[in-house]
């Protein structure tokens, strides 16, 4: 069996198994541990708590007004390479097939030229990401070999997907098999490091939207 | 700095533990902090660092250690060692370190000397985290371990005694009786039954008992059956602000009950942010179910009052920016209230540029301004919010919590800055009209 | 079978005029991308060459490598093929058969001992004793070793001699091996295609007839001339590729406007070839010109690549009953997790009911 039949066959497997596994398994043990109930009364019109939920989980796509000079560049360069990624995995061809393949779903494709450029976009901006989290102060306390590994792992497909899509560097099996091979490590590394906020995101806003907005405050 | 200053540690410790006790003490209470939404939220942290740029002591200081996250990095690290989903492997593996005692010592600074629990950071967290809410939760650790603060723990000591931080119990009749011949307005004492149970922060008992006079006199006005009672009179839980759980029920549980006894279907809390916290979300915790009697803040309060045409104010008419004191504004909910209170006054609002919900900390919440070792850094947040209320050319600078204004009283001290800080409180009953 | 004379002085005799084969020969040289001053020296060479002896064994094969073969396009190339090399044993061609036919393969080995071409079509199957294909009671195992022994090269021709192909597919029930795998240290060049293309045969034996030595081989034996390059790169659909727009079912209005066959399973991207390039029946067409994507016939295990209407960005397990197996699993372990921490939260609450150390009375 060559790289690519083992890219595509077992490697692919193993990782989307061990992807939903350990995701379940984080998602289950942490929204399965004891809930304290507020058994304060809510503010007079406070909405009901999945509606305080859902406001938070909107309103924080986007920085209050007070916030946003100071955290310009984050905001920005996030959302540039977010919607890169978004762009580029599910509007180029090979990856709707992909999907398509697992899932029966499907949707029109944009044109290749296209994503690949955004896919050049998304990769300066991964490596700015990094380039911040390696200079700035606060990133350089916080940041832990985990988070090196996750921008790693998000940044190996985008540089592996241009290089195959180019043609670049070696065979194109090759650079197909590595490229798949990329997929399937970040599906493996995802459940344990802070990629999984891709899920959680929705149930820490929506805890803290549900407190507050019990107290009637719009958070 | 003086040698002294630099031999003695930058901590305080209280008890007798061993320091392998301490740790225990810290990590045994850590792990009964973690339910669904604590872990949810150690668990989203991104390290987006944004969180820094919403606190005021790192904004003043530019030192990264500030960063609210940051102070809960042993909670972290206890967290995924006891409570998170892989945890067993996380131990197995000595993936993650435990607190040591020299961490945990060094860590008191950053829970209590640089974080005001004022809860900025929980509205710039892209992933909502309200770190907080777990700031809170940690010091429930910091305190089983003995780790907290000494001038904290004296108070925390003085309140298991006296019941309140100011005074014990039984000088609150002839304390009462003082304010009230120096301030001509009549406040009933350890009443048997009454509609509303009026409580107090310490200050209004010490320093600030003009405060206690305006409320008796709004009271009186509005017609309302009050009483101040000695069985529970203090709502500045400080048990709530240091992490003693014990003491915060048995403060908790000493007003409800003395209003439950009385028959109020009202407990009326003074001017004070933490107050708000203990009792109207808190409260209700300690005994199961929901509570008899309802909690309202002196702001809500006067609202209402004004509201329903219980009392009426002259406008004064001069323009006026107010501070949202962070617990009853941010995490209370009372931002519109304060300012309806605030146009009843016929004020002209100048806001400050940063205020409401997103309103800068005064920089003493949460036992900051009691803890003496964070004087120097209030001081350099203090700088914030007097750049941010000079700007707005305002005549008058007004708030709602007293000890918002000790805080800010203190800065303007410290910075020769001349601006009086006004009780909305104050004002109201200063003009109150037929 | 004489070998006394030159090449050059039997195609005078039989009417080639020298400007043919130059032609011929340039022909052949630009076929296999060589130079142009190499047409001038093939042609010098084939001249002075003598007819090659050449054994061809069929194993586990469907003869479509000899059919592939006698399709060659060029004019008279059959001719020039029978009058270059002298086939001395090959099934389908031979006019002997049964023992005459085997004396036959064994004359020519004994007369051009360290001389003589093997070209092998077909698997070699080794389960239970090889058993599964013999000739006149002997295994193609040991024909195979007993006719390379005193071989000049060997050439596997087809991907089931070259890499297994066909018989060697899941499960492989007769244990068919690619000849590679029996040739020990003898010259090898695997000339794989499901058939090969004519042109990459005849090119290649021209090669070692000119030049007296095997041509250019890549990592996997194949002659770089002409599987040096993927049918993707010399596609004429590529530029609907780079567009994104492709067909996405046979005969749908993509299909009919000629895009990229990507989401049909083409593994043009994947496969070698010269398919695109030098094209089949005379260069007329393809398989892609034709609407269907390239099979990958010319590379190795292409039947076990999970189906060829499978496109290449897609996995070729079906995942579902994993992870079924695997969501259910994950649910159990958190489930024990947050049991766990729920236990371990509960125990530190048993703890605390025995009193802490108590902080001091303000005397202190």
């Amino acid at each position: 069996m060559d790289l690519l039949d083992f890219a595509r066959g077992p490697a692919l497997t193993f990782a989307g198994a061990v992807f939903v596994l350990g995701t379940l398994w984080r998602l289950s043990g942490v929204l399965l541990l004891p809930r304290l109930r507020d058994l304060s009364p809510p503010r007079e019109g406070a909405p009901a708590p999945w509606r305080g939920a859902l406001g938070t989980v909107l309103r924080r796509m986007w920085p209050r007004r007070e916030f946003l000079d100071r955290t310009m560049f984050s905001t920005v360069n996030s959302y540039v390479f977010h919607i890169g990624l978004a762009v580029t995995v599910f509007g180029l061809a090979p990856h709707i097939l992909f999907i398509r393949n697992f899932s029966g779903l499907s949707w029109p494709a944009l044109p290749s030229n296209v994503v690949f450029a955004v896919g050049v976009i998304t990769l300066v901006s991964l490596f700015a990401a990094l380039a911040r989290r390696l200079t700035h102060p606060v990133l350089k306390l916080l940041s832990h070999t985990g988070d090196y590994l996750s921008w790693a792992l998000t940044t190996l497909p985008v540089l592996t997907g241009l290089l195959a899509t180019a043609h670049l560097g070696a065979r194109y099996e090759t650079l197909l098999a590595l490229h798949i091979l990329s997929i399937a490590a970040f599906l493996i590394w995802f459940p344990f490091g802070k990629l999984m906020h891709a899920f959680l995101f929705v149930f820490s806003r929506g805890a803290t939207g549900v407190r507050f907005s019990h107290r009637g405050v719009k958070a | 700095m003086s040698t002294a200053a630099a031999k003695s540690p930058a901590f305080d410790q209280q008890g007798t533990q061993s320091d392998a006790q301490r740790v225990d003490a810290a990590m045994r209470s850590f792990v009964r902090e973690f339910g669904v939404t604590a872990a949810l939220h150690m668990e989203s942290c991104v390290r987006c660092g944004m969180c820094a740029e919403a606190c005021h002591f790192h904004v003043a200081t530019g030192e990264a250690k500030y960063t609210p996250v940051y102070k809960l990095e042993l909670f972290r690290r206890a967290y995924f060692r006891e409570a998170s989903p892989f945890a067993p492997l996380v131990r197995l593996l000595g993936l993650v370190k435990p607190p040591s005692i020299g961490e945990l010592q060094q860590w008191q600074e950053l829970i209590y000397g640089s974080c005001t629990v004022c809860g900025r950071c929980t509205m710039i967290c892209p992933m909502g985290i309200d770190i907080a809410e777990l700031v809170k939760e940690a010091r429930h650790g910091m305190f089983k371990a003995g780790l907290i603060p000494e001038r904290l723990a004296l108070m925390d000591r003085a309140a298991q005694q006296w019941g309140s931080t100011a005074t014990p119990g039984e000088d609150l009749p002839d304390i009462l009786r003082e304010v009230s011949e120096e301030h001509g307005v009549e406040i009933p004492c350890d009443l048997d039954s009454a509609e509303m149970l009026v409580t107090a922060a310490p200050a209004e008992l010490g320093d600030h008992t003009k405060a206690l006079a305006a409320a008796a006199k709004v009271l009186n006005r509005a017609g309302i059956r009050w009483t101040m009672h000695q069985g529970g009179f203090d709502a500045a839980n400080i048990g709530f602000n240091n992490g003693d759980l014990e003491l915060q029920e048995r403060l908790t549980r000493s007003i409800i009950d003395t209003a439950i006894k009385i028959g109020a279907n009202t407990v009326l809390l003074p001017e004070c942010g933490h107050a708000y916290g203990a009792a109207r979300w808190e409260a209700a915790k300690w005994y199961g179910q929901a509570l008899p009697v309802r909690i309202i803040h002196m702001t809500e309060f006067l609202d209402e009052m004004l509201a329903a045409g219980r009392i009426k104010v002259k406008p004064i008419g001069q323009s006026a920016t107010f501070h949202d004191p962070c617990q009853i504004v941010r995490r209370g909910g009372l931002e519109a209230a304060a300012r309806r209170v605030v146009a009843a006054l016929g004020f002209e609002l100048i806001e400050l540029k940063d205020h409401g919900i997103a309103g800068y900390c005064c920089g003493g919440g949460g036992g900051v301004v009691s803890n003496v070792r964070a004087t120097p850094l209030r001081h350099k947040v203090f700088e914030i919010k007097r750049a941010q209320i000079d700007a707005t050319g305002a005549e008058r600078f007004v708030t709602s919590c007293g000890q918002c204004r000790i805080t800010l009283e203190q800065g303007a001290k410290q910075a020769r800055w001349t601006k009086p800080v006004e009780s909305l409180l104050e004002l109201v009953a200063d003009n109150l009209a037929d | 079978m004489s070998q006394a004379r030159l090449l050059g002085e039997v195609l005078r005799e039989r009417g080639v005029s020298r400007r043919a084969f130059l032609k011929y020969a340039g022909y052949m040289a630009s076929l296999m991308a060589l130079p142009p001053s190499a047409a001038g020296a093939m042609a010098e060479g084939l001249a002075k060459a003598r007819r090659q002896a050449v054994i061809w064994l069929s194993f586990q094969e469907c003869t479509g490598c000899i059919e592939s073969l006698t399709r060659s396009f060029s004019p008279s190339l059959e001719d020039l093929i029978f009058d270059f090399i002298s086939l001395d044993y090959q099934h389908a061609l031979q006019a002997a058969s049964g023992e005459a036919a085997e004396e036959a393969r064994r004359q020519s080995m004994r007369e051009n001992k360290g001389k003589y071409i093997v070209i092998v079509d077909g698997s070699v199957p080794m389960g239970d004793g090889g058993v599964y294909s013999t000739v006149a009671g002997h295994t193609n195992q040991a024909i195979l070793a007993e006719t390379i022994a005193d071989a000049a090269a060997v050439v596997a021709v087809g991907t089931c001699a070259a890499f297994g192909g066909l018989p060697e597919a899941d499960p492989n029930p007769t244990g068919a091996v690619p000849i590679s795998q029996l040739v020990g240290d003898k010259p090898l060049i695997n000339i794989p295609g499901c058939p090969p293309m004519p042109q990459a045969m005849a090119g290649t034996l021209l090669h070692i007839l000119s030049f007296g030595k095997l041509p250019e081989l890549d990592h996997l034996h194949r002659p770089r001339a002409f599987f040096g390059e993927n049918i993707h790169d010399r596609c004429y659909r590529r530029p609907f590729y780079e567009r994104g727009l492709f067909a996405k079912a046979f005969d749908d209005e993509g299909a009919r406007e000629g895009w990229c066959l990507y989401e049909l399973g083409c593994k043009g991207p994947v496969t070698y070839n010269a398919c695109a390039s030098l094209k089949w029946n005379g260069g007329v067409s393809f398989p892609i010109q034709s609407g269907h994507g390239c099979i990958g016939c010319s590379e190795p295990r292409f039947w076990d690549r999970g189906g060829l209407y499978r496109a290449l960005p897609t996995g070729t397990s079906d995942v579902r009953k994993v992870i079924g197996i695997a969501a259910v699993a994950g649910v159990a372990l958190g489930a024990g997790a947050a049991a766990l921490a729920r236990r371990r939260s509960a125990a530190t609450r048993d703890a605390a009911a025995a009193p802490p150390a108590k902080t001091p009375s303000p005397q202190e």
